[in-house]
C-alpha cells in the first residue's frame, strides 16, 4: 500500500528504494500507456512464430526419441546424465529470480522491484513449466512420470520419500504452483482494469470471467494487501528450498565434486544469478519495444545490476570455495576430480562458466556499465551461457571421471539433446510473447502506488 | 439497500468525505480504489482482515499432512536398509515443508476470495468503471429519506458526479 509522500531531494545517478517515475503524470497515463503496450505488432507475430517454430524442431525430436529410444539423446556410459538434466537445473534456475524479485523484495520494500516484477514473475512460471518437462523427457518410459506422485493405488505402492526424486516432484510442483498462484493473483485487478477500458465485447467478457468479477472495493483491497504479504512470506522460503533441494540430486550422491554440503547456498545463489540474467534479456528489449523507459528506469536497472553482481561475487566465491574444500579434504578422488575440471578434459567448459560468470560482471563495478542497457542485455547473454556451462560441468565432468580409471569416459550431446534445448527455448518464448500481449507486463496497480495520487491540497494526503 | 455514489478525482477529498460521512453516521460505506491507499484504509477504520487465520490453519494442515504421508507409507511398507530409521524425520522435513507452503498458500488464497466475496457472478450496483482507472468512489448505503443530506455531503467535498442508485 502506498502513501502519498512528502518531495525528496532528486538524486538521478543514485538507485534508490524509492521509486520516482518522473515522468509518469496519473493513474490515466499508466492506464493509457501500459494497455497500449496490448497491441500485436508485425515483429511481435515474426518473433513468436520463431518461438513456435522452435517448440515444433524440440517436438520432431522429442518424438523421435520416443520412437527410437533414449540412447538417440548422446548418453553413454558412465555419463547418464547429460542435456535434459543440465537444462532442468537451468531452467530451475531461471525461474528463481521472478519469485525473488516479486516476494523477497516486496518483502523488503525495495521500491525498485515494482516496474520489472510483472515479467520476471511470468518468466518464473514459464520458465518452471519448462524445467518441469526436462525429467520427463530424461525418462524412458516418459508415460510413467506419475509413478513419482503418490496417490492411492491397486497395487497399493508408494514412492521413496527418501529419494531426492521424489524431493524434486514435491519441491517442484509446490514452486510451480505457489508461483503460478501469486502471479495470477497480482493480475486479477489489473485484468479488472482491462476488462473496464476494452470496448471488444467478446474479450471484454474473458477480461470479465478473468478478473472474477474484482471491483477494487476497499474490502476486497484489505483482504487482498494481506493475502499478497502471506503469499510472499510463503514464497521467501520456498523460493530458498527450491533449489536446495534441487542441489540435493547432487549433493545426496557420493560421487566426487558433487558430495558437498555447500551444494544448497550454491544452487541458490546460481538461480538467483541466473534469473537476474534472464530477468535482463528480457526486460531490455521489452523496456526498448514497447517505450517504456520511463517505467523501467534507469535507476531500476542499476539496482537489479547491482543484485546480479553481489550474486555473481557469491557464485564465485562458492567455485573457489570447491577447490578450497578439495584441496584441504586431502581426498584424492575430489582433489583429481577438480584439476580435471578446470585443466583437463573439461578445462573448456570450466573456463566458459568462469569467464562468464565470475569475470564479466565484474564490469558491474562501474555504475556508468550499470546504468547502460545495452552492456546489461550482452552481459545477460553471457551469463545464461555461462550458467548452462555450470549446470554441465556440475553434471558431466563429475560422472565422467569417478573412483576408478576404468570407470572414465566422456559425453558429447548429440543433435536430439541440441534441438530438444531449442525447443525448450522455444516452449518458454511462446509462452512469453502470447503473454505479454494479452496481459500487462508491467503492474497497472502497482504503478499507480508508486505515482502520486491527484490531491485537491497539495501537500495534503500525508499521515 | 439503495443508496448513492460519488465519485472523486482526488484523494484527500475522499478521505475528508469518509470522514464526514462516517460523523454524520452514515456507517454503510463503500469505498472504491485504483489502488489500495493507506488514507482509505485508516479513514474508515477497518478491522484487521482474518485471512491470517486461515493461512496459520492451513499451513499447519500441511505441514502435518506432508509428515503423516511420508511417514504412514514408510511404515505401511517398511523397506529395511541395514539399521537406518525407517522413518526419517530429517528428509520428511522437506515434504513437511512443501505441503506446508503448498496448503498454506492456497488457503490464503482462498480466505481472500470467501472473505472478499469473490468471485463475483454481477457487478455490485453503484460501481463505476472510472473506479479501476484514475478516480475513487465512495458508496453509500442509506434510507430515501437521508439520501440528499448524503449527496450533499458528498457534492460539498468535491464528488464530480453523484448518482442515485437501486
Amino acid at each position: 500500500m502506498a502513501t502519498a509522500a512528502a518531495p525528496m531531494e532528486p538524486r538521478p545517478n543514485v538507485a534508490s528504494a524509492t521509486v520516482r517515475l518522473p515522468a509518469v503524470k496519473d493513474y490515466e497515463q499508466i492506464d493509457r500507456e501500459i494497455i497500449g503496450t496490448l497491441r500485436p505488432t508485425l515483429g511481435w507475430f515474426a518473433a513468436l512464430a520463431t518461438a513456435i517454430l522452435c517448440l515444433l524442431i524440440g517436438v520432431a525430436a522429442w518424438f523421435y526419441q520416443v520412437y527410437a529410444g533414449l540412447g538417440v539423446a548422446g548418453y553413454h556410459p558412465p555419463v547418464m546424465w547429460g542435456v535434459y538434466i543440465i537444462s532442468f537445473v537451468f531452467w530451475v534456475g531461471i525461474g528463481h529470480a521472478g519469485t525473488l524479485i516479486s516476494a523477497i523484495l516486496y518483502l523488503f520494500r525495495a521500491g525498485f522491484r515494482t516496474s520489472i516484477y510483472r515479467c520476471a514473475e511470468a518468466m518464473t512460471v514459464f520458465a518452471v513449466m519448462t524445467a518441469g518437462l526436462f525429467p520427463i523427457l530424461h525418462l524412458g518410459r516418459p508415460w510413467k512420470f506419475f509413478w513419482l506422485i503418490p496417490y492411492p493405488n491397486w497395487r497399493l505402492l508408494w514412492p521413496q520419500f527418501k529419494s531426492p526424486l521424489v524431493w524434486d516432484v514435491f519441491a517442484i510442483l509446490t514452486y510451480l504452483t505457489v508461483s503460478s498462484t501469486f502471479l495470477y493473483i497480482g493480475l486479477i485487478p489489473d485484468i479488472a482494469v482491462l476488462r473496464d477500458r476494452e470496448t471488444n465485447p467478446i474479450r471484454k467478457q474473458i477480461y470479465a470471467v478473468m478478473s472474477l468479477g474484482w471491483r477494487n472495493s476497499d474490502r476486497e483491497w484489505r483482504h487482498f494487501t494481506r493475502a499478497y504479504l502471506f503469499l510472499a512470506a510463503f514464497s521467501t522460503p520456498l523460493v530458498l528450498s527450491v533449489h536446495s533441494v534441487v542441489s540435493f540430486d547432487f549433493a545426496m550422491a557420493l560421487t566426487p565434486g558433487w558430495h558437498a554440503t555447500i551444494f544448497p547456498p550454491y544452487f541458490v545463489a546460481g538461480a538467483i544469478f541466473s534469473g537476474l540474467g534472464m530477468v535482463f534479456t528480457i526486460i531490455i528489449p521489452i523496456r526498448k519495444f514497447f517505450k517504456l523507459q520511463h517505467y523501467v528506469t534507469l535507476n531500476d536497472l542499476d539496482a537489479a545490476a547491482k543484485m546480479c553482481l553481489f550474486t555473481s561475487l557469491v557464485v564465485g566465491l562458492a567455485y573457489l570455495t570447491e577447490f578450497q574444500i578439495a584441496w584441504m579434504s586431502g581426498n584424492k578422488y575430489e582433489q583429481d576430480y577438480f584439476w580435471n575440471r578446470v585443466f583437463g578434459q573439461w578445462a573448456w567448459a570450466a573456463w566458459i562458466m568462469i569467464i562468464c560468470n565470475m569475470v564479466l560482471p565484474l564490469s558491474l563495478f562501474s555504475q556508468k556499465l550499470r546504468r547502460n542497457p545495452s552492456w546489461l542485455f550482452i552481459l545477460s547473454i553471457f551469463i545464461n551461457v555461462g550458467m548452462w556451462f555450470e549446470r554441465f560441468v556440475i553434471v558431466v565432468p563429475a560422472l565422467s571421471h569417478e573412483f576408478e580409471p576404468w570407470q572414465w569416459g566422456s559425453y558429447a550431446p548429440t543433435w536430439v539433446d541440441y534441438a530438444i534445448l531449442l525447443g525448450s527455448f522455444g516452449w518458454f518464448f511462446m509462452w512469453f510473447l502470447l503473454f505479454i500481449k494479452q496481459l500487462p507486463v508491467i503492474a497497472i496497480t502497482e504503478m499507480k502506488e508508486v505515482v502520486p495520487p491527484r490531491l485537491r491540497n497539495v501537500g495534503g494526503g500525508r499521515h | 439497500m439503495p443508496g448513492l455514489i460519488g465519485a472523486f478525482h482526488e484523494l484527500d477529498a475522499t478521505v475528508s468525505a469518509i470522514g464526514e460521512l462516517r460523523r454524520s453516521r452514515f456507517n454503510e460505506l463503500t469505498v472504491y480504489t485504483p489502488t489500495p491507499r493507506h488514507e482509505l484504509e485508516h479513514a474508515l477504520e477497518a478491522p484487521p482482515s482474518r485471512v491470517r487465520v486461515f493461512t496459520l490453519i492451513g499451513g499447519l494442515a500441511g505441514a502435518s499432512f506432508g509428515y503423516w504421508i511420508a511417514v504412514w507409507t514408510s511404515e505401511y511398507w517398511p523397506l529395511v536398509v541395514g539399521g537406518k530409521a525407517i522413518a526419517s524425520w530429517v528428509p520428511y522435513t522437506i515434504f513437511g515443508f512443501e505441503v506446508m507452503v503448498l496448503v498454506g498458500s492456497l488457503s490464503t488464497v482462498f480466505a481472500m476470495f470467501a472473505l472478499s466475496r469473490v468471485p463475483r457472478l454481477t457487478m455490485t450496483v453503484g460501481y463505476d468503471p472510472r473506479f479501476s482507472g484514475g478516480h475513487f468512489g465512495i458508496w453509500v448505503a442509506t434510507s430515501p429519506e437521508r439520501a440528499k443530506e448524503a449527496a450533499d455531503l458528498l457534492k460539498k467535498h468535491g464528488a464530480v458526479e453523484v448518482r442515485h442508485e437501486s
